[in-house]
């Protein structure tokens, strides 16, 4: 019996070992070619589609950011217009006639070449179909004329500087011109999509990864690296596993738990980026202005109660334990990521955190706690100020924010209700006004029109959609109206610090802080341009200057596009030996059993 | 009752839930809170012409009644629509996630059925043993133990390596983007992706295996007739073989027959934990979409498999068992 036994593990164990011997056969065609140089970059998103006029995810914004280009750019120091497909322009006196010079000699990725007729195509076309994705920036066109094929001029039916933005993507005209607007809202753009930008999509495994490969003939020089490939990752501490092995070069969205962790690990360098982004607890300032059924608390129909409560949150601790540190303290509506229109108040207008002050504005104002338990009501008595406050179930810092915050009202004698709700539950009472103040933030644009139009009397539901607070102001309206039309950049900005201004002395929001962006990277790279420069973001989110300049250090470092794991010969080696052992071990066992009756 | 009515009842039920589901699927999604065109809408400042416009699109405008009888004609005709957050029709987004939910649900449901059964037995059969004591605890900790929490402890030792373990296998998805393998290479490299969720799944689920057989052969051998068979001077591997096992295995086969209904509707939380492009991991990317037509080709799909594997289960017992047949 032993010598079966013996004899049977001997067979595994050959048979292992001779899948050891094959397994570099079997694996033999991943070395000794040249190695594509490929950036690998983690996200916690797919893109949901490569057409433009459908995709809406953040992954799909900078998937056509890299394959398209736009007429104006961006900046890289600070985000100010570049020429990009236009080479320069010019404005009339009026501010209403635009006219852009296009590059000469620039092709689509099928060799088609790029001109002006496709610029005033995709113009026309958003124009005409009210495509969502950028119509708000060229809302104002009134016509749209080609010259010749290197000269475009649009007249707008007034002054204006919002051309100036990096909006929408040029499409090929011979290719969007064959599909119809019916077409379009189910048009994938995927296999072999014509492109013509730095990048082009090659290969897009649904719900995996993209990877989109350089293209040698940019205008603006091609890039070092020879693709991009773009994982997605569903759970964050997988992502920084595959960050530590190798698999990534870049990750970026992080928490602060797994940002702290990835601090002081050799080769890997983190960066705490400046990004376009703030939270704020919104409050429901007189929904039923519009909504008469809606049930918004009235006391905060009042500035007064509004400031006071802006007084009572301590920001510097929000930003400190919830954030814990990576962002900054936030007070106006347009953050300082946009520099150039940002505002912040003079240190006396700011609301200090004193809650002997906010307890002094209420109690002056009437709202008096006359039944002594600790919660103040309306003036002359009545309804107590007790609040609704609706926190994000799918953000857990609102839930934190909202442990310090509620006890701050507490203090000045205001009761809240926590409730964490979905975003869709959150968006729904939000529309339907049932709410009494929310925590939620923004992520605005470069530009601040669409920020700033969110407070106007147009945007309130059911009317408009983007209103969170119900704010109407006729003088803000007007504001509103006369930034967009204002030719001059300086006196645009002078409109929308006033605006904001405004905002926050009627405090329809507590903008609580701007958060960063937390990205770490593989230090095997070099070339990162950051926008805008210094603090910025790595990837240069509204541009292409990191992708054009990005280097690998050492190939030997990167693991991207290795295949990890046991080779092929080992795995049928582990299953033979397995088979063999086992079929040994039940004819043993049969052995005995017939040994036994004997 | 003979064997045809019997099945031809069961049949009909499983037909009528089926009508049941199929109701049921339209109101269910269209009680979610929240409009779909305005959550789409979100991401970007849509001016409200074009969310309107979406709505219509959607056919959300039309009334309720019609947008139901509308759903009925499409879904018997086969036709499940258009994707409202990806804008593909539904059956492709379902078809191209089908593949890996199986790959991976199907074997690890398949081990751990298998090795969950061989444990239970050999546990049962020797009831006190230390191999039985200890594979009882094992079992209890890993049908208790949240299936992504052991996910993420497999994923940090095998994946990233930690202390004595290796760094061997990857960190997620089902193959390495750009390998350009072919053959052999490319199987490995998807097994090697495999193998951590797969992993996973299999211990989580041995252990409910494990349980249920590990009870169901303790109540057999309790029985008279093996008793019996023992008196007759069968050896204790044939009473085992012959006697009680097959009838030990009665709540087992519906164990396994419904698990394998599950096998469609995926892993969620695994899925999740190791990026594993699935129909779990599309289900949740659709609910946060709140893409109706997404969830109800997904919601019918499971509830089909469900069915089929409920009757399946029904038609094998009666001929393991005759006499549910009678009853």
């Amino acid at each position: 019996m032993s010598k079966v036994i013996r004899r049977g593990i001997g067979t595994g164990v050959a048979l292992l070992l001779i899948g050891l011997l094959l397994a570099p056969a079997a694996f033999g065609q991943d070395s000794g070619e040249d190695k594509k140089v490929i950036y690998t970059l983690g996200s916690d998103n797919d893109v949901d589609s490569m057409n433009p006029f459908i995709g809406v995810e953040a992954p799909a914004y900078f998937m056509y950011g890299l394959n398209y280009d736009s007429l104006i750019g961006y900046s890289q120091e600070d985000l100010s217009p570049v020429p990009r497909l236009a080479e320069s322009w010019e404005t009339s006196e009026d501010g209403k006639a635009w006219t852009f010079n296009i590059r000469q000699g620039m092709k689509w990725s099928d060799g088609e070449d790029l001109d002006a007729n496709d610029v005033a195509y995709t113009y026309q076309r958003v124009l005409d179909e009210k495509q969502g994705c950028c119509i708000d920036y060229i809302s104002l066109i009134d016509n749209i004329e080609v010259p010749d094929d290197y000269t475009v001029v649009m007249t707008t039916r007034k002054p204006t500087t919002q051309l100036l933005q990096g909006f929408p993507y040029i499409l090929p005209e011979h290719v969007w011109s064959k599909i119809s607007e019916k077409e379009a809202k189910t048009f994938e753009n995927y296999p072999d999509p014509v492109t013509s930008g730095p990048f082009h999509l090659s290969e897009w495994q649904k719900g995996q990864f993209f990877t989109m490969e350089a293209n040698p003939d940019y205008y603006a020089g091609a890039p070092k690296i020879d693709a991009i490939t773009y994982r997605v990752f569903n759970n964050e501490d997988a992502a920084v596993q595959a960050l530590k092995a190798g698999e990534l070069d870049f990750i970026d969205g992080l928490s602060a738990n797994a940002f702290t962790t990835l601090q002081n690990q050799e080769g890997i360098g983190t960066h705490e980026a400046n990004i376009p982004s703030f939270d704020e607890i919104g409050m429901n300032t007189g929904a039923d202005d519009v909504i008469p059924d809606s049930d918004g608390h009235p006391a905060l129909k009042d500035p007064i109660v509004r400031q006071a409560m802006s007084h009572a949150v301590d920001k510097e601790v929000v930003a400190d334990r919830v954030l814990r540190g990576y962002g900054t303290v936030g007070e106006t509506i347009v953050p300082p990521f946009s520099a150039a229109y940002h505002y912040e108040p003079p240190e006396e207008d700011v609301y200090e955190f004193d809650l002997d002050l906010a307890n002094q504005m209420l109690e002056d104002a009437g709202y008096v706690d006359t039944d002594d338990d600790g919660v103040r009501e309306m003036p002359g008595g009545g309804r107590p100020l007790e609040f609704r406050y609706y926190t994000r179930s799918e953000d857990n810092g609102t839930s934190k924010t909202a442990q310090f915050v509620s006890s701050w009202f507490e203090d000045i004698g205001i009761a809240t209700n926590v409730e964490a709700l979905t975003d869709t539950k959150l968006t729904n009472v939000i529309f339907e006004g049932n709410y009494d103040i929310f925590h939620w933030g923004w992520f605005p644009d470069p530009d601040p029109d669409f920020i700033l139009s969110i407070f106007t009397c147009s945007q309130r539901p059911p009317g408009g959609i983007w209103s969170d607070s119900f704010y109407c102001d006729e003088e803000y309206d007007q504001m509103y109206a006369e930034q967009k039309t204002v030719a001059d950049a300086e006196e645009r900005a002078t409109i929308v610090k006033e605006m904001q201004k405004q905002i926050y002395e009627a405090a329809p929001y507590i903008v609580l802080y701007y958060d960063a962006n937390l990205q770490a990277y593989s230090t095997n790279w070099t070339g990162f341009k950051t926008q805008p420069a210094g603090d910025g973001d790595l990837l240069s989110g509204y541009g292409t200057y990191t992708f054009l300049s990005l280097e690998q250090k050492s190939a030997s470092a990167s693991n991207s596009g290795t295949a990890r794991g046991i080779p092929a010969g080992l795995w049928i080696a582990i299953v033979v030996g397995l088979v063999a052992i086992a079929l040994v071990v039940m004819f043993v066992r049969r052995r005995v059993g017939e040994e036994d009756r004997a | 009752m003979g064997t045809r009515s019997y099945l031809l009842s069961k049949v009909m039920q499983a037909v009528f839930t089926l009508l049941f589901i199929l109701v049921f699927n339209f109101f269910l999604f269209r009680v979610l809170p929240g409009d779909p065109a305005r959550i789409l809408a979100r991401d970007r400042g849509l001016p409200k012409e074009a969310v309107d416009e979406l709505r219509a699109d959607f056919g959300l405008t039309k009334p309720l009644p019609q947008q139901f009888l509308i759903y009925m004609q499409d879904t018997v005709t086969g036709n499940f629509g258009i994707s409202f957050a990806f804008r593909v029709p539904v059956v492709d987004k379902i078809q191209e996630r089908v593949w890996p939910t199986v790959l991976l649900v199907g074997v690890s449901t398949i081990a751990s059925t298998i090795i969950g059964l061989l444990i239970g037995i050999y546990g049962g059969w020797r009831r006190g043993s230390g191999f039985d004591v200890g594979s009882l605890g094992f079992s209890l900790v890993m049908y208790s133990m949240p299936e992504f929490w052991l996910g993420i402890l497999l994923l940090i030792a095998l994946a990233a390596g930690a202390g004595l373990f290796p760094a061997v296998f990857p960190t997620g998805g089902i193959e390495t983007p750009n390998a350009d393998l072919t053959g052999g290479a490319k199987i490995a490299d998807v097994i090697n992706h495999l193998f951590l969720p797969g992993l996973t799944l299999t211990v989580a689920f041995l252990g409910e295996y494990a349980l249920i057989m590990r009870s169901s052969l303790l109540d057999v051998m309790g029985e008279d007739y093996v008793t019996t068979a023992r008196a007759k001077g069968l050896r204790e591997a044939l009473v085992l073989r012959r006697h009680v096992v097959p009838n030990a295995m009665l709540p087992t086969v519906t164990l396994t027959a419904l698990n394998l209904g599950f096998v469609i509707s995926g892993a969620i939380t695994v899925e999740t934990v190791f990026s594993w492009p699935g129909l779990g991991l599309l289900s949740l990317e659709a609910v946060d979409a709140n893409d109706f037509p997404l969830l109800q080709g997904l919601f019918l799909l499971f509830s089909i498999a469900i069915v089929i594997s409920n009757l399946t289960a029904d038609v094998i017992y009666s001929y393991l068992d005759p006499r549910v047949r009678g009853a």
